[in-house]
């Protein structure tokens, strides 16, 4: 740091100012915990914090055959999608890190066109092939284009993380003879494991969140993600806006990625900004 | 070239073939069937009245009201998420740059509106606002429904969108913060320059490669916006955006062939950002992955 | 051969031989009945009677869909344009009929069991089945909207629109109107119940040329501006559908109300106090003396085109809509029946109070434009109707009509 020496009262509103921003950033948690605390009959109580704390809208939620298949659908095709994502992203960012071929800007330039790609673009037609298929409403359905979509993400974070690897080793592991998939297998993919499980982070927090492909690829518990089942949220009766339900699966769909923040929010930062910084 | 280099080759191209392909088959084929798709009349709903009609559809959209609201729609809202994004996010950076001990506080705390699911962000903020349930009337002594009208409404769109991305660009802001050599800023502080003349003089020029690629990426992130306008207006007041727009056509009235004419333009729009970016600022984006 | 070229011909035959294992033993069909999601439970019941009663010759699943009918309307669609053999029962909303029978998504019903789904219905629900002279559900549960008022602060109900608007003017701050004004279908119904009070209908008898007649429509949509200017109405109305409606009703600060009649037991266990001041009447009319004519909601029982049961699904929809079951749906989910006895029913009159207030409603009650396009129409009446302060009679009458000439010939962006 340029300025370990600074004056009391700069630290104090350095201090102030980091309070303000993690205040900004927590409030509309705070603000939906609180909600899904509150009772029914609270709802519109005008408070912050709930009055009386009632677990009344976990107990509905979980109560809803809906919404824990819509859980277990969004952790699975998740996982699936993360999965996927980062063993083809690795092949790929393997051979733009270490291999010299013609085809790595093109590789690199179709990545980028992918990131900036509008989804809605190709819902039209992917629901068509999909239907066409038979993998409308299924979880491969969603798992091909959430797969697509942060392979971009992918190649980029697990590059910009295999160029740092002491890649000497590889050689020695050759030099000893080793084939050029033992020696990654053996001895490049445990250095890179750190980078890959960033990259695995980084794709499952896009599948988590995405909602566009999500409803129009889906229509039922069969393959329909949580931020779908919470946009299409049944009140207790035919006309009833759920608002408290919907608060407390927004909280319960929440934690998971407050966990993974809380303990691999080094690795998100860095996964994140890799591609962008490192020229 | 020694058959090592070939066998090189082949092992990059094969090594490449999995995602090369999966990008092709989910983004490059679909985009080609929807510009087809766009020359037909074809209403799912009347799968017999399939028809080429050439660019009728293109006509239609482009002399309706709809798409040219939506579309200055869509532009507002990305100007003004952006702009704050960027001056916002700068000053995240510079509180996490100098709150050293805060940092990880900060830095955690930031990453939540990153992590956490859109669609909650904008039900958060929807309910913060609403008349019967919120909390924000109540704060500001307020009686109005934020989300029926125009011009509020798009305030709290954007509000969300800020809310939802300053994070990530105060993170790249903040990575882009610390390549600048603290040689530099003390000999300008030397120099005599005072803290704002160090920042626009020497920090900002430092910055303007990261910026301007955290900058590309968000506008069109915006561009793109859905989740935040289908759960807080679903598009009424007239706050309705391209997606949206494209949405409505192509799922919700099944009209394949006009959706499609849609589908074609937001990413005609979307090539036409990416360009003015890398030529008219000159972003160097392929060239960054370069090893 | 090598041997992974083996793998792969004995693992293919391997998943053929599960599949045709899978095909030959169709002991006891299940039935899938797509239907919003009713919690409840007098759906599940209804399912689980009448597999009872079939025999063990087919059993129903029920395959919730969202509440909200335009969002359940989105996802069965695209179910059913995707081909989906899995739909068998579809609980569809009286508004789909057309579209669906069109698009050859649902199967119409032979003359023999059509007689037997019309047995005793109301008929201006039999209508809402009925389409180019062939019925294509049957009906199960109905709905019209009523007047909902606060007794201890008017002494009579109003009979027209202009006379609440006054009466809630004079009562100053308590006075508020209650209606629903956000863009989404249940403008499209406000709108539709205002002209038809005035003698109007959106398009002309045979479906496919737009009516709006000039006089009734601008009567309606005079309505509609009074209502949104007026300061009676609730500032909120451009965004309240029915349960924001309900909602700010039962805080007791709101004295008319236009509403479905699920307000009446929420109102009787949330608020209480506010339920033992509030009576209901008929939606009040546009044109002195002439009673006002709501529209029709409800849900009817239609047969997917792809099922692989069509005569099954056909007989399980019959007993799903049964008499016993439109019981249940009525004392247990506040649904109102379709068969026009069961208002006489003792359980039925204990739940709905207004039984007979509802029937009369009902029996001159109207349904919205049939059309296979009504989906397009009903969004271009929304969208040039929203929000309603901004409404201008004589203006929006010429726009409404243009909306709804494109939307009839499915063109342009909405």
């Amino acid at each position: 740091m340029s300025e370990k020496r600074e004056k009391p009262i700069e630290r104090v509103l350095w201090g102030a100012a980091s309070l303000l921003v993690v205040t900004y950033a927590l409030i509309p948690v705070a603000w939906m915990v609180s909600l899904s605390l509150k009772r029914s009959a609270d709802l519109g109580d005008d408070r912050f914090l709930p009055r009386v704390v009632s677990f009344e809208h976990y107990e509905a939620v979980f109560r809803d055959p809906q919404f824990s298949a819509a859980l277990r659908n969004s952790i699975g095709i998740g996982a699936i999608s993360s999965l996927a994502a980062v063993l083809l992203g690795m092949f790929a960012a393997y051979a733009i890190a270490r291999l010299d071929f013609p085809g790595r800007r093109l590789i690199l330039g179709a990545a980028l066109s992918i990131a900036m790609f509008p989804p809605v673009s190709i819902i039209g037609p992917l629901f068509n092939m999909w239907r066409t298929l038979g993998l409308y409403d299924t979880w491969l359905g969603l798992i091909l284009p959430y797969m697509t979509f942060t392979l971009p993400l992918a190649i980029w974070t697990l590059s910009a993380f295999f160029r740092e690897i002491p890649w000497e080793l590889e050689r020695a592991a050759r030099v000893d003879g080793a084939t050029p998939v033992q020696a990654f297998v053996h001895v490049i993919a445990p250095l890179a494991a750190p980078g890959v499980f960033t990259a695995a982070i980084l794709v499952f927090i896009f599948a988590w969140n995405d909602f566009l492909f999500a409803i129009s690829l889906t229509s039922t518990n069969d393959a329909r993600t949580a931020p779908a089942a919470i946009a299409f949220f049944t009140g207790s009766s035919r006309f009833e806006q759920p608002t408290g339900s919907i608060a407390a699966a927004s909280v319960v769909v929440t934690l998971p990625i407050i966990v993974i923040v809380l303990a691999f929010q080094r690795r998100i930062v860095s996964g994140l900004t890799a591609g962008a910084v490192k020229g | 070239m020694s058959a090592r280099r070939m066998a090189e080759r082949r092992l990059a191209w094969l090594l490449c073939a999995p995602a090369a392909t999966a990008m092709l088959l989910v983004t490059a084929y679909p985009m080609l069937y929807a510009s087809w798709l766009s020359l037909f009349r074809y209403d799912l709903r009347f799968p017999d009245e399939r028809q080429l009609v050439g660019l009728d559809n293109y006509v239609s959209v482009l002399t309706s009201e709809a798409w040219w609201q939506a579309l200055f729609n869509t532009t507002l809202i990305t100007l003004g998420s952006v702009s704050c994004e960027l001056i916002l996010g700068f000053v995240f950076a510079l509180v996490m740059h100098r709150a050293v001990l805060g940092l990880r506080l900060v830095r955690t705390a930031l990453l939540v509106p990153y992590g956490i699911i859109t669609v909650v962000a904008a039900m958060s903020w929807r309910f913060a606002f609403d008349p019967t349930t919120g909390f924000v009337n109540a704060l500001l002594g307020l009686e109005g429904a934020w989300l029926a009208e125009r011009w509020s409404a798009f305030f709290i769109i954007i509000q969300t969108e800020i809310w939802k991305t300053t994070p990530f660009m105060g993170l790249l802001l903040l990575a882009g913060l610390t390549l600048v050599p603290v040689d530099l800023l003390r000999a300008a502080r030397v120099d005599g320059a005072n803290a704002v003349q160090r920042f626009f003089k020497v920090t900002l020029p430092l910055m303007r490669p990261v910026m301007l690629v955290a900058l590309l990426f968000r506008t069109l992130d915006a561009f793109r916006i859905f989740d935040t306008v289908f759960v807080q207006t679903r598009g009424a007041q007239s706050t309705d955006t391209v997606s949206i727009v494209g949405y409505d056509a192509l799922i919700t009235r099944l009209n394949l062939g006009l959706g499609s004419a849609v589908s074609v333009l937001i990413f005609l729009c979307v090539l036409a950002i990416a360009a003015l970016y890398v030529k008219g600022l000159g972003v160097d984006v392929a060239d960054r992955e370069a090893p | 051969m090598t041997s992974s070229s083996t793998w792969f011909i004995l693992s293919f035959a391997a998943v053929i031989s599960m599949g045709g294992c899978q095909r030959s033993s169709p002991q006891r069909p299940k039935l899938r009945w797509y239907v919003f999601d009713e919690p409840s439970g007098a759906f599940e019941r209804a399912a689980k009677r009448c597999s009872e009663s079939s025999e063990d010759r087919y059993t129903i699943e029920v395959a919730p869909l969202p509440a909200d009918a335009d969002q359940q309307r989105e996802q069965l669609v695209r179910r059913l344009a995707a081909g989906d053999s899995s739909i068998d029962i579809i609980g569809m909303d009286v508004i789909w009929t057309a579209e669906l029978a069109e698009a050859g998504w649902i199967l119409p019903w032979p003359e023999d069991l059509a007689s037997k789904a019309r047995e005793g219905r109301l008929s201006s629900i039999v209508d809402t089945a009925s389409y180019e002279d062939e019925l294509w559900a049957v009906p199960f549960t109905t709905n019209a909207q009523l007047l909902w008022y606060r007794a201890d602060r008017v002494k009579e109900p109003p009979a027209t629109w202009e006379q609440m608007i006054r009466m809630a003017e004079d009562l100053g701050d308590r006075g508020t109107i209650q209606a629903q004004g956000e863009r989404y279908e249940g403008l499209t119904v406000f709108f539709i119940s205002l002209l038809a009070s005035a003698g109007g209908s959106v398009l002309g008898p045979d479906g496919d040329t737009v009516s709006l007649d000039e006089e009734p429509t601008r009567q309606a949509l005079s309505i509609m501006q009074r209502l949104a200017k007026s300061p009676a109405t609730d500032p909120s109305l451009a965004t309240t559908r029915e349960d924001q409606a309900r909602l700010a009703f039962e805080t007791g600060e709101s004295t008319f109300m236009i509403n479905y009649t699920f307000v009446w037991p929420s109102a009787k266990s949330n608020a209480p106090e506010v339920a033992s001041h509030m009576r209901w009447a008929r939606w009040p009319s546009v044109l002195e003396g002439k009673p006002s004519r709501v529209t029709v909601g409800g849900i009817n029982l239609g047969v997917g085109a792809h099922t692989r049961h069509p005569g099954l699904a056909r007989e399980a929809a019959l007993c799903l809509a049964s008499e016993h079951n439109q019981r249940l749906a009525a004392t247990m989910g506040g649904l109102p029946p379709s068969t026009a006895t069961l208002y006489d029913d003792p359980a039925v009159r204990e739940t709905f109070p207004f039984a007979d207030l509802l029937r009369e409603t009902l029996r001159d009650a109207v349904h919205r434009p049939k059309t296979p396009l009504y989906v397009d129409v009903s969004l271009a009446i929304s969208h040039t109707l929203h929000p309603m302060r901004d409404v201008e009679p004589a203006e929006d009458t010429e726009r409404l009509r243009d909306a709804v000439q494109r939307a009839l010939r499915s063109e342009g962006l909405l």
